[in-house]
């Protein structure tokens, strides 16, 4: 895939760790399942994954004292995705394709396991059964302490799911995580391109005071019609398919759908 | 030494050829295929590969397990370009082999051989920055056009030739011959099952057994283990018709990209498409290069609004009709590198491990024996066991014996490209 996103080595197996002020962060970054596993996800599911399905992946951050803890995996995150089929995209070329094949369909009208195939998912995170919930807040997360270049203690990448929409563009679930001696900052994105139809964006960011055991969650949801966005850089710029590949970029113009903020404080 | 070998030195080592020898390439290659029909005949011995997409490393690691060209005979269903890193250095290298040994490598199209897709998925970004013009781009995808849409493989084996330095104690069981072998990259044997020979259609029952691990690798997902599997699919056809497979009991292996065609029900009607074109969005011709098989009854509409599924019901009366007993595939990535569906009626072969250089899955590809018996010029009982009793004589379909050989991505210091670490950044 030609895209920007994400290269991991699938040479790392242990999960990587750190311990920090009583937080303790984790990943693990495995292949994609194997035939078994994917049978049982798609059991359990109800839908079939994802064909690059990182099931065995997560990212954990765990407060040690509070019985505190969210993570991101897979599962958890396409058990969000739509299974009925109603808020169902269609490629580009449906119309033209089903157009064509009217007089030679041979009565093939079944779709078969209709669900949402973009896999589109506003997965925030899997808490922990016991933990404390977030509250609605106003209050947003530090950029300004964020861009200072405190030493990165801990950095990791980790995909949970991608499709390649059948070569009609990507769908892609993924975690960054980065740990700094006073604060960490977690993104999870989901990015989706179904090429002239629709690019959608859904950020997760999970924001974590060591010093205060504040922690904040934003979820920002952005999304356009593809023929819009790519009119807007028609006028400006010469590299479109790279930009259209580039969800960092793509988030600067995208117009806002949702935004949510919510925060806790963990006790020590 | 000539042009053509040094380029394919050159190739091998992953250094590009300059643009004039490109064109030259791509026009004697499609002098060659202009010559071949939509559906290539293959005689076997034959090595079965599916999707490379630009992975030049793992390509060669391909012929490190499978044998060089031209000492293997090989058969490449599509996609060679796009995604990886070196579709060029790949899809060149292929083609130089294909006009250096024309009868020694089959390529077919894939999906992905087509100016709209490689505009999208990295093959024609890769020509630019490489060569500085789109003119490389263009001559590929003149080639591409006409590339075969399938091919037929004849005379395959039904038995395998036990692999010599099998690490397996155990031996085949009397009157029972080795059906699916599969193999690591160092050749040792990892799974066997054996299978009944046929005798006749009374006591031809099920005697396949598994060893080592004791999975049925003809099992498709959902269905439970049945490793019962002595007759072929269609068993009791007399399998007439097109004559393709009436020398041997062993039936002729379909390989296409994608799949089948609701549009296609003999393997006459590929032969009659107008291929020399980019791949169009319809028609049997598309469908040939985008359809997958699917755990459903016939004919279903993929739920993304274009493209076919088809179930084991359609594989198996395809392959009835016109005497084959296996459609080998590639287009869908597989972690095991292979998976056969529909009791063995169609194999999915996956050749690009480490796919994108981060789904971790495994690659393979599959070979098919010779059938030396209907020769006889090879003393062997079986084979000949049931013919001297006159009994095999009911024409049943046998599935050729296939020989799965998994690899791994190449080393990554043999790329010439750092290891893949995220680099810590400072996102927001």
């Amino acid at each position: 895939m030609a895209t920007t996103c994400a290269t991991v080595s699938p040479e790392t197996k242990k999960p990587n760790s750190i311990t920090i002020n009583g937080f303790r962060i984790s990943t693990q970054k495995l292949p994609i399942l194997k035939a078994d596993p994917i049978e049982e996800m798609t059991r359990k599911l109800g839908i079939a994954p994802p064909e690059m399905i990182f099931g065995d992946n997560y990212v954990a951050i765990e407060h040690e004292k509070g019985n505190w803890g969210i993570n991101f995996n897979a599962f958890d995150a396409l058990d969000l995705v739509d299974k009925t089929g109603q808020s169902m995209l269609q490629v580009a070329y449906s119309g033209e394709w089903q157009k064509s094949r009217e007089k030679t369909h041979e009565g093939i009208k079944e779709v078969v396991k209709p669900f949402d195939w973009s896999y589109s998912t506003d997965y925030r995170g899997t808490l922990h059964p016991n933990a404390r919930p977030f509250e609605p807040t106003t209050k947003h997360i530090p950029i300004e302490l964020l861009k200072r270049p405190d030493p990165i203690l801990f950095f990791d990448e980790v995909v949970l799911y991608e499709d390649e929409l059948a070569d009609n563009g990507i769908t892609m679930l993924s975690c960054k995580i980065r740990v700094m001696p006073g604060r960490l900052l977690l993104l999870t994105r989901f990015f989706m391109r179904l090429d002239h139809v629709l690019i959608r964006l859904r950020d997760t960011r999970i924001y974590v005071d060591f010093a205060t055991g504040e922690v904040i969650r934003e979820y920002v949801s952005k999304e356009c019609e593809y023929e819009k966005v790519r009119q807007m850089l028609a006028a400006t710029r010469d590299d479109i398919p790279a930009f259209l590949r580039d969800p960092n970029r793509l988030s600067e113009i995208l117009p806002l759908v949702e935004k949510r903020s919510e925060r806790l404080v963990l006790d020590d | 030494m000539s042009d053509l070998d040094r380029a394919i030195e050159q190739l091998r080592a992953c250094r590009l050829i300059p643009e004039s020898q490109v064109r030259e390439l791509c026009y004697k290659a499609r002098e060659l295929l202009i010559e071949e029909g939509n559906v290539v005949s293959v005689d076997a011995p034959v090595t079965i590969c599916g999707d490379i997409h630009g992975q030049f490393h793992d390509l060669m690691e391909l012929f490190r397990v499978g044998g060089d060209v031209p000492d293997t005979n090989y058969l490449f269903m599509g996609d060679f370009v796009d995604r990886g890193f070196y579709s060029l250095e790949s899809f060149l290298l292929l083609l130089c082999l294909k006009v250096r040994y024309p009868d020694r490598i089959t390529l077919i199209r894939g999906n992905h051989e087509s100016r709209q897709i490689t505009t999208v998925y990295g093959f024609y970004d890769e020509c630019i920055r490489k060569y500085g013009s789109a003119n490389v781009w263009r001559y590929c995808c003149e080639v591409f056009d006409y590339l075969a849409l399938g091919a037929i493989v004849l005379g395959a084996s039904s038995e395998l030739e036990p692999t010599s330095n099998t690490a397996l104690s155990s031996m085949p069981i009397d009157d029972s011959e080795l059906e699916t072998e599969v193999l690591n990259s160092r050749g040792e044997v990892t799974m066997s099952t054996y299978r009944a020979r046929q005798r006749s259609s009374s006591d031809a029952s099920t005697d396949s057994r598994n060893i080592s691990p004791p999975r049925d690798i003809s099992a498709a997902p959902g269905q439970a283990a049945a490793p019962s599997r002595s007759g072929a699919p269609g068993t009791g056809a007399s399998g007439d018709g097109n004559g393709s497979a009436a020398t041997s009991r062993t039936g002729a292996v379909l390989c296409v990209h994608g799949g089948l065609s609701p549009l296609i029900d003999s393997v006459d009607k590929i032969r009659l498409i107008d291929r020399k074109q980019e791949v169009p969005h319809e028609g049997a011709m598309c469908d040939l290069l985008w359809s997958d098989p699917d755990e459903i009854e016939g004919w279903g509409l993929s739920p993304r609004g274009a493209g076919f599924l088809f179930g084991g019901d359609i594989v198996k009366q395809f392959n009835h009709l016109n005497g084959l007993s296996l459609v080998a595939r590639a287009h869908q990535l597989v972690m095991e590198g292979y998976k056969e569906m529909f009791d063995g009626g169609i194999v999915t072969v996956w050749s690009a491990p480490n796919y994108c250089y981060r789904c971790g899955n495994v690659a393979a590809i599959l070979e098919l024996g010779e059938d030396a018996s209907g020769g006889g010029t090879v003393a062997r009982s079986n084979g000949e066991y049931g013919r001297s009793n006159g009994i095999v004589a009911d024409n049943r379909v046998v599935s050729p014996g296939r020989r799965y050989r998994v690899f791994e991505a190449a080393a990554q210091d043999t790329r010439g490209m750092p290891a893949k670490k995220p680099v810590a950044d400072y996102f927001l």
